[in-house]
């Protein structure tokens, strides 16, 4: 039986791409977010190229919503191997006398909480299939902080702590636990914004000279959902050039 | 196979974990390049990787010798004409509590586990400058973030591999090359049993998050990983391979 992969925000550039790399590799994926039409059209994509998908939506913030996502998948799949919890982002680049309440608590609860609500859901499910991957979105940031992102650097380090806490939780039950840390990605949300020439100053910085693409991402959330990587978990997983190298 | 017509060279690749990444490397396809200071040994290595069809050779090296380390690239080269994967696993592990250690065992721990990452990565760098593309991958150990009582120059030796790594990946990041480390967990291998006995030795492996004993084996996935295009955009990390014993 073919393995089921719950993928949410992903109809975006990064989770997109993960989605389509889990099923190139044979996996059945579900694609999950927000934006229906978006994850719609990467489901269209996989099944033209002889994959196996589903779309569906979910805003991740909302507890019951989440809930009926992973009652559902579980009904109609009978089970999930790997949870993909890659819906997030910064929305706001301001300084913090300048962010509201509810700015912050938006960007809190579609990284942090969002990946919270996620694994309560689907973690019992993998409890008794006595396996399964989770995959959480960090960022750099995470690490390093970035000016005018106090929210989205906040969430994305409580992340990477969470995602060590939830390894230790569930490591008995044969449960991996990890976190990529995508760097500077070419998605469609970076791009948009980004002139040629901050482009061009923001490679000069990489070490590996570039930015990074979706597929590369995508190839580090694909090979910790493989048994080669059967004995990590809790780490964090940097793809980012080597811009930063904690 | 990833690795097709790919030329590896594993340091300390004789036996332990250095044994099973040369195997794993020539499954994948590499022609691999068996170097160990034990002759013998990295010979038997060779032979297992010639019967699974691969190409291999054996060269008797000191990573901590310069001349040693030479002689190893240009044989590399003499023989494969390029190299694209250059593993640093070579290293010792010697016991001594940090009051009444002598020199000679500080030494000679910094020098073949730091200094061999040195040499050998100096050996290789320009040929892999000038074909715009390679992968070092250099074996460091859970020890560096940790320590180890009465390990004390090991523990500095691997967290300076890091800190090296990290250094090299930036300076040779515009040509193509990646430079990462992988830290194994604890492992059922010949060198914890120098100072443990059998019974503590399997207690302290099974005491991790997944009750997993890790064999050498364990790490060949990673550093396959690391080692293929999948990895292009991964550099300058030190990857824990532990089963979840401590994170960073």
């Amino acid at each position: 039986m073919s393995q089921v992969a719950l993928i949410t925000g992903g109809g975006g550039g990064i989770g997109g791409a993960v989605a389509r790399r889990l099923a190139a590799a044979g996996i059945t994926v579900i694609v999950a977010d927000y934006d229906h039409g978006a994850a719609e059209k990467i489901r269209g994509k996989i099944v033209s190229s002889g994959g196996k998908a589903d779309a569906l939506s979910v805003d991740v913030t909302q507890a019951r919503e989440v809930k009926a996502l992973v009652t559902d998948v579980e009904k109609r799949f009978g089970r999930i191997d790997v949870l993909a919890n890659i819906a997030g982002g910064s929305f706001y680049t301001k300084r913090i006398e300048e962010f509201t309440w509810s700015e912050w608590k938006e960007v809190i609860d579609v990284n942090l909480k969002g990946t919270f609500l996620m694994c309560r859901e689907v973690a019992p499910v993998m409890q008794k299939q006595k396996s399964g991957r989770i995959l959480n979105t960090a960022s750099n940031y995470g690490v390093t902080g970035s000016a005018l992102r106090t929210p989205y650097s906040a969430a994305k380090a409580g992340i990477i702590a969470f995602t060590k806490t939830l390894a230790q939780e569930l490591a008995p039950d044969g449960i991996l636990v990890n976190t990529v840390a995508p760097g500077p990605t070419d998605t469609p949300r970076v791009m948009g914004k980004e002139s040629p020439e901050a482009r061009k100053q923001r490679w000069s910085e990489i070490p590996l000279g570039r930015t990074g693409q979706p597929e590369d991402l995508a190839e580090a959330f694909y090979f910790l959902t493989t048994p080669e990587s059967n004995w990590i978990t809790g780490q964090t997983f940097h793809v980012n050039g080597g811009l930063v190298t904690p | 196979m990833r690795l097709q017509g790919k030329v590896a060279v594993v340091t300390g690749g004789a036996q332990g974990i250095g044994r099973v990444i040369a195997l794993g490397l020539g499954h994948e396809g590499a022609k691999v390049v068996v170097a160990d200071l034990q002759a013998d040994k990295a010979r038997d290595v060779v032979n297992e990787l010639l019967a699974l069809g691969s190409e291999a050779i054996p060269v008797e090296v000191n990573v901590a010798n310069e001349s040693a380390v030479k002689r190893l690239a240009n044989t590399t080269f003499d023989r494969f004409g390029r190299v694209d994967i250059l593993v640093n696993d070579a290293g010792v592990y010697l016991k001594s509590p940090v009051v009444g250690m002598s020199e000679e065992l500080w030494d000679r721990t910094i020098d073949v586990n730091l200094g061999g990452n040195f040499l050998c990565s100096r050996a290789f760098v320009p040929s892999m400058r000038k074909q715009k593309s390679g992968r070092i991958i250099s074996i460091a150990s859970g020890i560096a973030h940790y320590g180890a009582k009465e390990f004390a120059p090991y523990a500095a030796s691997k967290a300076a591999i890091i800190g090296f790594v990290k250094a090299l990946a930036r300076e040779v990041g515009t040509d193509g090359i990646t430079v990462n480390a992988i830290c194994p967990g604890v492992a059922n291998t010949a060198m914890p049993r120098t100072h443990r006995t059998e019974e503590e030795l399997m207690a302290r492996l099974r005491s991790n998050p997944l009750g997993h004993v890790l064999e050498p084996e364990d790490f060949v996935g990673p550093i396959l990983f690391l080692a293929s295009d999948a990895a292009s955009y991964i550099t300058g990390q030190a990857i824990n391979v532990n089963c979840g014993s401590y994170m960073i």
